[in-house]
């Protein structure tokens, strides 16, 4: 059975490309530094815009089988 | 009753007994209870009464079992029951086989007396609500898997935020057994640890069809979670004991979906945010580099040595200019000094002294200017100004 991450990658990009801008922002990041920044923010916007325009919620449950052993199945509605 | 004849206290009562329980078997009373005492036993004893009277009253531990609600003094109620005599001390009492509040329900009552008691507890206190995750991965729903709460859920999910996974728990939303089903899916998934918050709810129905979500093991197991626990039963109007326990109350389930997801076009613009914002820092930062460079090179000190070379330019043109003006000086002097001497020297030649009258003696090309001398008896030559004269020394004196 997955586990769950301790932070979901979407999060952590988000909160990650956050700062990035909060930190140009303010604007006292040596232009070097700022640059690497700056493409670091493209990248994860990107990626943050792909996860977003995943089309599909994905269902499962949980239920017991027949030894009382919770499972993780599909779920068909 | 026969006339006259003498009866023993039993006979009596027995009589009395028969005569109020045949009569008296099935009636509906309302009154005001005081005096309630729960004993060890189970059973139920109090008094009910109004202005004016009172009637003791009993409910037998096999009913007060199914009692929703616990009835206290002062609560007023509507019994029904029949009468009952108490042979061994001459009491009749009402023996319930149901007791309702009057004015609210049974369950409403149940409802506030348990909300009371776990608000008492501190299972509803602000301090222990967990916060929501801001994007939730994995979103735990406990309710049926066919009712019209799912489906909402569902669609609304799929609108809002697509990009998440739905762990459902399948479980009996009413009826008997309900209440346990939903609290053990709540601690399974704590267990599995799959979702990073869960939905527990059910769509709309009357008090009993909603009262699973009111019972006291599942507000326990809602606020032992470790997960958030969003709680959306019923519509809006309907407030249960888990929306109080849960860490946030959603009005119906579709309103969770909402509440558990960002829109995903907001989230969409708030990247677009950022990468603008991210850009115009960047076009910001590089201007105000180029105006620092700008700044710097029409600086004084950056200017300094080409200002420098240009004075020293400015001097040299300045030296050169007095040099000139000098030489050019120099010159006009020399020249009139020359012009003087020239005159001076015209005045010392010789020739112009000849013309005053003098004349020049020279003897074998050597200028005679002493008598000694003169050589005696040799040609001499006497120059005058405008040619020479060949002479002889004839003799000398003195």
């Amino acid at each position: 059975m997955p586990k769950k991450e301790s932070k979901n990658s979407f999060e952590q990009s988000l909160t990650r490309l956050e700062k990035i801008v909060n930190l140009l922002e303010q604007g006292d990041v040596p232009l070097d530094e700022s640059l690497k920044m700056f493409e670091e923010g493209v990248l994860l916007s990107k990626e943050c815009m792909e996860a977003l325009n995943k089309a599909e919620v994905k269902i499962k449950q949980l239920t017991k089988d027949l030894n009382g052993k919770l499972q993780l199945t599909d779920f068909e509605e | 009753m026969k006339e006259g004849k003498i009866l023993t206290v039993s006979e009596l009562t027995r009589q009395i007994k028969g005569a109020l329980e045949n009569g008296f078997s099935d009636v509906w009373i309302q009154g005001e209870i005081s005096n309630f005492k729960l004993h060890t036993s189970g059973h139920l004893y109090f008094t009910l009464k109004d202005e004016q009277s009172q009637i003791s009253a009993v409910m037998w531990r096999s009913r007060a079992g199914q009692l929703m609600f616990r009835p206290n003094d002062g609560m007023k109620v509507l019994l029904h029951g029949k009468i009952t005599v108490y042979e061994p001390r001459g009491n009749y009492q009402i023996d319930c086989a149901q007791i309702q509040p009057l004015g609210k329900g049974e369950l409403q009552i149940a409802f506030e007396q348990l909300k009371q008691k776990l608000l008492d507890e501190g299972l509803f206190d602000k301090e222990s609500k967990k916060q929501l995750p801001e994007y939730p991965r994995r979103i735990g729903i406990v309710t049926s898997p066919t009712g019209a709460a799912i489906r909402d859920i569902i669609s609304v999910l799929q609108r809002r935020f697509p990009a998440i996974e739905i762990v459902l728990v399948p479980v009996k939303v009413q009826g008997i057994g309900a209440s346990a089903e939903i609290a053990a899916a709540i601690k399974d998934l704590n267990t599995q640890n799959l979702v990073d918050v869960m939905i527990i709810g059910r769509g709309g129905g009357s008090l009993e069809d909603l009262w699973a979500f009111n019972e006291e093991i599942v507000a326990r197991a809602i606020f032992s979670s470790k997960i958030p626990v969003i709680s959306a039963v019923g519509h809006e109007i309907d407030f249960s004991i888990s929306d109080f326990a849960a860490d946030l109350r959603a009005p119906t389930p579709s309103a969770a979906a909402e509440l558990v997801v960002k829109d995903k076009s907001e989230v969409v613009e708030l990247i677009r945010n950022y990468c603008y914002t991210m850009s115009s820092s960047m076009n910001n930062s590089i201007d105000s580099y180029r105006q620092t460079i700008a700044h710097l090179t029409q600086s004084y000190s950056f200017n300094k040595p080409h200002d420098m070379l240009r004075q020293r330019s400015q001097m040299i043109d300045e030296l050169h200019r007095r040099l000139e003006q000098n030489l050019v000086h120099n010159f006009k002097l020399a020249k009139q000094q020359s012009q003087s001497l020239t005159a001076r020297i015209n005045s010392l030649n010789p020739r112009s002294v000849l013309k005053r009258g003098y004349a020049i003696i020279k003897q074998e090309n050597r200028i005679i200017s002493s008598l000694k001398n003169v050589k005696a008896a040799k040609p001499a030559a006497i120059e005058f100004y405008d040619g020479i004269a060949d002479a002889e020394i004839i003799g000398k004196r003195k």
